[in-house]
C-alpha cells in the first residue's frame, strides 16, 4: 500500500470515529429529556431506586425525610461529579445499596428512620456520582444532569407513592417478593463482578 | 480496507443492551424443563401449604437460589447440581400429589435447599457483561413468575375437582423429575 493511500485510509478512519459514551445515549434521546429518561436504562440505579421506594412505603412511622435525604444525596453526588471527579466502582456501591434496601423490604419489618435516611443519602450521592452525562458539549451535558437528577427523584417518589399505597395483603406480599427479586439480582451481578 | 474502516461502530463503554439482556435472562430457565418444573411445583406446593408458606416460599427461594448463583460464579464445585434439581422435581411434585404438610420453617428448609442447586446451576452460566445485571433480574423474574404459575394454578385446589388436578399437576412434575433423573444416569 502506498503512502497515499495509507493516509486516505487513517483520514477516513479518523472521520468515522465516534464518541465514547459510558452508556449509549438511550434511544438516541440526548439532552434533558435523555437525562430525564437515563435512570430507566441504567438497571442497577433503576433497581436501588425502586427497592428505596419500597422500603420507605412500607415505613408508615416514616416522614419524609428519607426522601429528601436521598434528593439531597443525589444532588451532591451530581454536583460533585461536575468538578471532574468521577470515582470508580461507583456502580457496584448503587448495587450495594439496593441489595441492603431489598433485603429490607423483603423482611418489611420496621427499621429506624436514621438508619433509612442514612441509606437513602448513600444510595442518592452514588447515584449522582454513577450518572456521567453522555453529551459532548457542556451546555447539554448540564441539561442532561439536571434531567437525570428531576427523573430519579420522580422515580423515587412514584415508588414510593405506589408502595405506601399497597393496603391489600396480596399487594403488601407483592412488594416483598419484588424486593428478594431485587436483593437476588444484585447478589448475582455483585459476585459475578468481583469474580471475574 | 476503506469501506471496513468507514463502518466502524463506536467504541462503548457498556453494549448497553439492557433489553437483550433481560430478555435473554427472562428466557434462560424457561428452556429448562427441568428447572420450570422444579419452580412450578414450589408455588403449587406454596398454594397447598397456604399462608405463610404461599408467600414465604417464593420470597426465600430468589435469595437462596442467588446464594447458590454466587457459589456457581465462583467456581465452588457442587457435586451432583444436575442430579439435585431432577430431585428437587421428584420431592416437589411427590409433595403435592400427598399433600404433605410440614412445618413452614421445614418447607422453607427444603426449598431452600433445592434452590441452591438451581442457583449454582444458573450462575456458572452467567454472562461477564455490561448487560448481566439485565440478565440476571431477568432469569430471577422469570423464576419468580414461574412460581407465582404455579401459585396460581394451586389455588384450584380451593375446590374438590381443582384439588384433584392440582395433585395431578404434581404427580406429572414428580414424573417428570423421574425422567430427568433416568436420563442422568
Amino acid at each position: 500500500m502506498t503512502a497515499r493511500a495509507w493516509l486516505l485510509a487513517v483520514t477516513a478512519f479518523m472521520l468515522s470515529a465516534q464518541p465514547a459514551f459510558t452508556h449509549p445515549a438511550p434511544l438516541g434521546i440526548g439532552g434533558f429529556p435523555g437525562g430525564l429518561v437515563h435512570p430507566l436504562f441504567v438497571p442497577a440505579h433503576a433497581m436501588a431506586v425502586l427497592a428505596l421506594g419500597l422500603l420507605i412505603g412500607q415505613q408508615a412511622m416514616w416522614t419524609r425525610l428519607a426522601a429528601l435525604s436521598f434528593m439531597l444525596g443525589l444532588a451532591a453526588g451530581l454536583g460533585v461529579m461536575t468538578l471532574g471527579i468521577v470515582p470508580t466502582r461507583m456502580n457496584e456501591l448503587v448495587l450495594g445499596g439496593a441489595l441492603i434496601a431489598g433485603l429490607l423490604a423483603t423482611l418489611a419489618r420496621p427499621v429506624p428512620e436514621t438508619l433509612g435516611c442514612v441509606l437513602a443519602v448513600l444510595l442518592g450521592f452514588c447515584i449522582g456520582l454513577d450518572s456521567p452525562p453522555e453529551a459532548i458539549s457542556l451546555a447539554e451535558a448540564n441539561l442532561m444532569l439536571i434531567g437525570t437528577g428531576l427523573g430519579t427523584a420522580a422515580l423515587l417518589i412514584l415508588a414510593i407513592a405506589t408502595a405506601s399505597r399497597l393496603k391489600a395483603g396480596w399487594a403488601r406480599i407483592g412488594a416483598r417478593i419484588l424486593g428478594s427479586w431485587i436483593a437476588a439480582s444484585a447478589i448475582l451481578v455483585l459476585v459475578l463482578r468481583f469474580a471475574r | 480496507m476503506l469501506p471496513c474502516l468507514l463502518a466502524a461502530a463506536p467504541a462503548l463503554a457498556h453494549t448497553g443492551d439492557v433489553v437483550g439482556g433481560f430478555v435473554g435472562g427472562l428466557a434462560h430457565p424457561v428452556v429448562g424443563p427441568d428447572h420450570v418444573a422444579a419452580m412450578v411445583a414450589v408455588g403449587l406446593w406454596g398454594a397447598f401449604l397456604g399462608p405463610p408458606a404461599i408467600f414465604l416460599l417464593p420470597v426465600v427461594f430468589p435469595l437462596i437460589m442467588a446464594f447458590g448463583g454466587a457459589l456457581g460464579i465462583l467456581g465452588v464445585p457442587l457435586p451432583g447440581t444436575e442430579i439435585g434439581i431432577a430431585i428437587s422435581a421428584v420431592l416437589l411434585g411427590l409433595a403435592v400429589v400427598f399433600a404433605v404438610r410440614p412445618p413452614t420453617w421445614m418447607a422453607a428448609v427444603l426449598v431452600g435447599v433445592f434452590a441452591i442447586f438451581h442457583g449454582h446451576a444458573h450462575g456458572a452460566e452467567l454472562p461477564a457483561g455490561a448487560d448481566a445485571l439485565a440478565y440476571s433480574a431477568g432469569f430471577v423474574v422469570a423464576t419468580g413468575l414461574l412460581h407465582l404459575a404455579g401459585i396460581a394454578l394451586g389455588l384450584l385446589a380451593r375446590w374438590p375437582a381443582g384439588r384433584l388436578a392440582v395433585r395431578g399437576a404434581g404427580g406429572l412434575i414428580a414424573l417428570a423429575g423421574v425422567i430427568f433423573l433416568a436420563r442422568l444416569a
